[in-house]
C-alpha cells in the first residue's frame, strides 16, 4: 500500500529561507521526515503567489525524503477565504483525481491552508469525495533542529474507535432509558422496540406509527420522543397532542387545520389550528383511524407538501411538523374496507412500532410500580411505600393471569395512585391492596369490549336474536356518543325524518330501546361510569 | 533458517544491519522477529528499510516484510554482485550505516564496485564519514581490499543531503588482522566543521580542544562549509599511532554551547590517550564483523560494551566464532 498525502502548501507555516528553515517546524516538510511514515507521493496544492515557495519545498523534500515524489498542483481560488470558491476548486480537484484505493492509502493533510480550506477538505473527506483519512500534524513542544513534531491519522469512520463507539452506546443507552422514562423495563420485546424507536427517532423525521391498545403508553412515548429530540436540538417547535376520536364534524377540520373568520357558523374569529401550532415541532395524532375522510385527505397533503388549506381559506398555510400517529385498530383492514385512505396509511406506516399490552409484559409490572410510586412521591412531596407483605400481595395479583389489565399501564398507574392517595402515613398496607384488588376485579368483570354487555345482562342478551343484536349495538354506540336523546335520534333517523310530517326522533328511539327493556338512562349510566373511571385514571 | 529475536541485546537497528551483512557474506537466509520490539515506535523505520533494500539490491535477495512498521522480516540472499550502485536515504539517515551493511559483502565480491550514497554524513548515533575514512577503512585495507571513500558533500541532521562515493576493489579472501598495540603517536588533528553556523563556533570549539589536549594551533583547523549545507556543526579529533588511527566526534546542536560540544570530544580523546589500548569502543564494534569474516584476529581495546556483546551474539548465528576477552587493567585483549 502506497501512502499518498494530499495537502495545501502552508504559505506561512511552510515558509522560511536560509539554513534557519531547518530549525523550524514546517508542517509539509516535517511530515516527510518521520521515520515511521513513508510518504510515496505528495500532492501539494498551492496558489499562484506561492510558486517560489512551492519549488523550494519540492527541493527540500527531495533532500529529506528521496522516496517521496512531489507533484505540484496549482489550485487558485480568487479568494482563499471564500467557502464556495475553495470548496468548488477542491471538489473539482477530487473529481478529476484518479484514486486507486486498492493500491494507495490517501491522507488529507489538513494542518496547512486557510481554515476555509481545512473545512472544505474535511467536508469532502467526510463525504468520501476524497477516499481518505485525515492527517493532522503538530509542532514540537520546542522548536529546534530535527524536532519534526508529531502527526496523527484520523479515520472519520467513528465506529472504528472503541472509546467513541462505547460513548455512543452509552448515549444510546441514556436515550433509550429516557424513552422509557427511566423505568428499567425487563420485557425483551418491548426493550427491542424502544431501541429501534431510539435509533429511528434520532435519525429520521419521517412519520412514526405507534400501534397498541389503549393505555399501553403510546401518548407517553410520543411525548418522550419529542423530549428526546428536543434535548438533541432536533426540534424547535411545540409538541401538540390530539385524540382524533374526540374530533367530530366542522370542529375536527378546524381543530386540526384552523379556519378563517366566518368559515362556518360559530367561526367568529380566526383560528390557527393544531398543525400550524406544531410548525417545526411534532404532532401526536392518537386514534388516527377515527379521522374522517376529509381530514384524512387534508392530513395527507399536510404531511407530503407541508401545506394545507385552513377551513374557508383560499390561501394555503405552511407547517413543517413531524407526525407520530397512534392507533389501536387494524388500519390495513380499515384501508381494505375503505374506511382509511391507502395512501395516507402508506405514508404513516413507514416506521411502525407495536407496543405490547401490559398483559404481555408482566415482568415490567414491578419496575412500573416503583416508577409510579416515585412519581407520586415527586408530585405530592410525600413518600409512599408498600409494606413488604402488601407489595408481595399486589405484585402476585398483578402478574397473575387473573389480572386482565384491560386499561393497560394507564390502569396500573391509576391503581397505584389510588392506593398511594389512600395510604395513611405513607404506608400501603395489605388491607389497601386487598381493597384495590377487589376494585380492579370488579371493573374487569363489568367492562367488556362489546357495548351490549355494558347495557344488558348476559341473560337478557341471550334472549335477543343476532339479527337484532347487530342493529342494537350500533344504536347504543350512537346514543353513547350523543349529548342528548334528540341528537341521537337525529343521527339515527337522518334520512327518514325528512319524509315525515311530524318529526319525533326521540320518541321513535325511546320505543325502539323499550323493545329490549332499555331506556336512555340505562345506556347513559353505563357511559358515565366508564367516563368516571377514565377521570380517576388520568 | 537462522532465526533472530530482534529484541535481544541492545535490540536496535544494529542487529538487523549486522544480520543483513552476514547473510550476504555467508549466503544464509534468516528471519528476524520482534524488530525493535522495545522501542517507542517498534518495527522497521525508514532508515532500516533503506538498509534492507540496499542489501537486497546488491545481493539479489528476496525479502518478505520490508515495510515501515513491520516487526518481522525474512531475507533470502541471492548472489552478491559487484557494480555501480546508487542509494538515497531519507530523514537524514546515515550514509555510513547503509555502507556498513553492504560494504562487507562487496569486499570479497567478484569485481570492483562504486557505490554512491546520499543522506546524512555527520549524524549523531552513527559513525561519521571522517571516522570511516581515517580509522576504519585503513584497517580494512590492511585485510586485503582497496577501499576509497570520497565525501562529496556534507549532510548534517536533520536536513541530510550529503553524498559519499565509495569504491571497492575486492580481494578473494580477507586476511587476518592483528592490532595488539597502537604504537607510538605519529599524528594529531582536530577539525571543526560549520555550515550555516557562525565561524566563531568552530574557533571556540578548537580553543577548548587546544587547551584540554595541550595541542598547538597548527593542528586545529576551522573547516567552513557552504551555508546552504547547513545548519550543521561537527568536531572531529583524530589521533594517529603507528598501528591505528582513532577518531572522536561530537556534534553541535541548538542550545548546546560550543564549549560543551568540544569538551565531550576532547574528553573521549583524553581517555583514549591516557590508556594504552589500540582501539576505542566504536572502532571495536566495527572491527568485529570483518575480523570474523576473515576467520580470526586480535586487537586491544579500552572497554567491551553491550553493543559489542550484541554484535558477537548476532555474528555467532552466522559464523562459528568464539571470541575470548582478557582483561588486563585498562587494556582488554579481544581474540577471535
Amino acid at each position: 500500500m502506497k501512502n499518498v498525502v494530499i495537502g495545501f502548501l502552508g504559505s506561512s507555516l511552510d515558509a522560511g529561507g536560509g539554513p534557519g528553515r531547518w530549525e523550524k517546524w514546517r508542517p509539509t516538510v516535517s511530515l516527510c521526515q518521520h521515520e515511521d511514515l513513508l510518504i510515496d507521493r505528495l500532492e501539494l496544492l498551492y496558489a499562484r503567489p506561492h510558486q517560489r515557495l512551492a519549488e523550494q519545498l519540492v527541493e527540500d523534500i527531495a533532500t529529506v525524503s528521496p522516496e517521496t515524489t512531489v507533484n505540484l498542483h496549482l489550485v487558485d481560488p480568487r479568494d482563499p477565504w471564500d467557502f464556495q470558491e475553495v470548496y468548488g476548486a477542491l471538489h473539482d480537484y477530487a473529481r478529476g483525481y484518479k484514486f486507486d484505493v486498492e493500491r494507495e492509502r490517501y491522507l488529507m493533510h489538513i494542518t496547512t491552508g486557510t481554515h476555509v480550506a481545512q473545512i472544505c477538505m474535511f467536508l469532502l473527506t467526510e463525504t468520501r469525495y476524497f477516499p481518505a483519512s485525515l492527517l493532522q500534524s503538530a509542532p514540537p513542544r520546542r522548536q529546534r533542529a530535527g524536532s519534526i513534531g508529531s502527526y496523527a491519522v484520523i479515520d472519520l469512520d467513528v465506529s472504528k474507535y472503541d472509546q467513541l463507539a462505547a460513548r455512543f452506546a452509552r448515549e444510546q443507552a441514556d436515550s433509550t432509558a429516557f424513552l422509557k422514562s427511566g423505568i428499567a423495563t425487563r420485557n425483551a420485546a418491548f426493550n427491542r422496540t424502544i431501541d429501534a424507536i431510539e435509533r429511528v427517532a434520532i435519525r429520521s423525521r419521517s412519520p412514526l406509527l405507534l400501534v397498541g391498545p389503549t393505555g399501553a403508553g403510546k401518548s407517553q412515548l410520543a411525548s418522550r420522543i419529542y423530549d428526546l429530540k428536543k434535548l438533541r436540538h432536533q426540534v424547535a417547535g411545540e409538541f401538540v397532542e390530539v385524540n382524533c376520536a374526540t374530533l367530530r364534524g366542522d370542529a375536527a377540520m378546524s381543530t386540526l387545520f384552523g379556519h378563517v373568520k366566518g368559515a362556518f357558523t360559530g367561526a367568529q374569529t380566526e383560528r390557527a389550528g393544531l398543525l400550524k401550532k406544531a410548525h417545526g415541532g411534532m404532532v401526536f395524532l392518537d386514534e388516527i383511524g377515527e379521522l374522517g375522510p376529509d381530514e384524512q385527505a387534508m392530513l395527507l397533503r399536510a404531511i407530503e407538501e407541508k401545506r394545507f388549506f385552513p377551513m374557508g381559506s383560499d390561501k394555503e398555510t405552511q407547517s413543517d411538523f413531524q407526525l407520530i400517529a397512534g392507533t389501536n385498530r387494524d388500519l390495513r383492514a380499515d384501508a381494505r374496507a375503505g374506511r382509511f385512505r391507502e395512501d395516507l396509511l402508506a405514508r404513516i406506516n413507514h416506521w411502525t412500532f407495536r407496543l405490547p399490552a401490559l398483559r404481555d409484559r408482566l415482568e415490567d409490572i414491578e419496575p412500573n410500580v416503583d416508577y409510579e410510586l416515585e412519581k407520586h412521591t415527586r408530585e405530592s412531596s410525600t413518600t409512599v411505600r408498600f409494606n413488604a407483605e402488601a407489595r408481595r400481595a399486589f405484585l402476585k395479583f398483578a402478574t397473575s393471569g387473573v389480572a386482565e389489565w384491560t386499561g393497560n399501564f394507564r390502569e396500573l398507574s391509576a391503581a397505584i395512585t389510588r392506593m398511594a392517595t389512600l395510604a395513611d402515613g405513607g404506608r400501603i398496607t395489605e388491607d389497601l391492596v386487598a381493597e384495590e384488588i377487589s376494585r380492579l376485579s370488579e371493573q374487569w368483570a363489568t367492562t367488556h369490549p362489546d357495548e351490549l354487555n355494558e347495557v344488558l345482562s348476559d341473560d337478557a342478551l341471550a334472549g335477543i336474536d343476532l339479527f337484532d343484536r347487530v342493529q342494537l349495538r350500533e344504536v347504543v354506540k350512537v346514543c353513547r356518543r350523543a349529548r342528548s336523546m334528540a341528537e341521537a335520534g337525529r343521527t339515527l333517523f337522518g334520512v327518514s325524518r325528512g319524509h315525515r310530517a311530524k318529526v319525533n326522533d326521540s320518541d321513535r328511539l325511546r320505543k325502539y330501546l323499550a323493545r329490549f327493556q332499555l331506556d336512555w338512562e340505562t345506556v347513559n349510566a353505563n357511559r358515565d361510569r366508564i367516563g368516571n373511571q377514565f377521570v380517576t385514571r388520568s | 533458517m537462522i532465526e533472530i529475536d530482534g529484541s535481544e541485546g541492545e535490540g536496535g537497528g544494529q542487529i538487523l544491519r549486522s544480520a543483513l551483512a552476514l547473510s550476504l557474506c555467508t549466503a544464509q537466509p534468516f528471519r528476524i522477529f520482534n524488530i525493535r520490539a522495545r522501542r517507542p515506535k517498534p518495527g522497521l523505520m525508514r532508515q532500516h528499510l533503506t538498509a534492507v533494500q540496499a542489501a537486497a539490491t546488491i545481493g539479489h535477495a528476496t525479502v518478505v516484510g520490508a515495510e515501515v512498521g513491520s516487526c518481522e522480516l525474512t531475507f533470502r540472499p541471492g548472489t552478491v554482485t559487484a557494480g555501480d550502485y546508487d542509494f538515497a536515504i531519507g530523514t537524514a539517515g546515515s550514509c555510513t550505516l547503509v555502507l556498513q551493511t553492504i560494504l562487507p559483502p562487496l569486499l570479497t565480491a567478484k569485481g570492483r564496485s562504486r557505490v554512491r550514497i546520499t543522506g546524512g554524513t555527520h549524524n549523531k548515533a552513527a559513525p561519521p564519514v571522517d571516522f570511516l575514512q581515517r580509522a576504519f577503512l585503513p584497517l580494512i585495507e590492511r585485510m586485503g581490499p582497496r577501499v576509497t571513500l570520497e565525501l562529496v558533500r556534507h549532510g548534517f541532521y536533520p536536513r541530510g543531503g550529503g553524498e559519499i562515493v565509495v569504491t571497492v576493489s575486492p580481494t578473494s579472501r580477507l586476511e587476518r588482522l592483528s592490532i595488539p598495540e597502537r604504537g607510538a603517536l605519529v599524528s594529531r588533528e582536530a577539525d571543526a566543521y560549520v555550515a550555516g553556523v557562525p565561524l566563531h563556533v568552530a574557533s571556540r570549539e578548537l580553543q577548548v580542544v587546544g587547551r584540554m589536549l595541550s595541542w598547538p594551533e597548527d593542528v586545529l583547523h576551522v573547516r567552513g562549509l557552504p551555508g546552504d549545507m547547513g545548519p550543521g556543526n561537527a568536531l572531529t579529533i583524530s589521533v594517529g599511532h603507528e598501528q591505528v588511527i582513532e577518531v572522536f566526534t561530537a556534534f553541535g546542536e541548538k542550545g548546546v554551547s560550543a564549549e560543551a560540544v568540544a569538551t565531550s570530544a576532547a574528553a573521549q580523546t583524553q581517555a583514549y590517550l591516557a590508556g594504552g589500548a589500540a582501539v576505542g569502543p566504536h572502532l571495536a564494534d566495527q572491527l568485529l564483523l570483518p575480523m570474523a569474516l576473515s576467520g580470526g584476529g586480535t586487537f586491544s581495546t579500552t572497554s567491551v560494551t553491550d553493543h559489542f556483546r550484541s554484535q558477537v551474539v548476532v555474528t555467532q548465528r552466522f559464523l562459528s566464532i568464539e571470541p575470548t576477552i582478557d582483561g588486563r587493567g585498562s587494556i582488554i585483549i579481544v581474540r577471535l
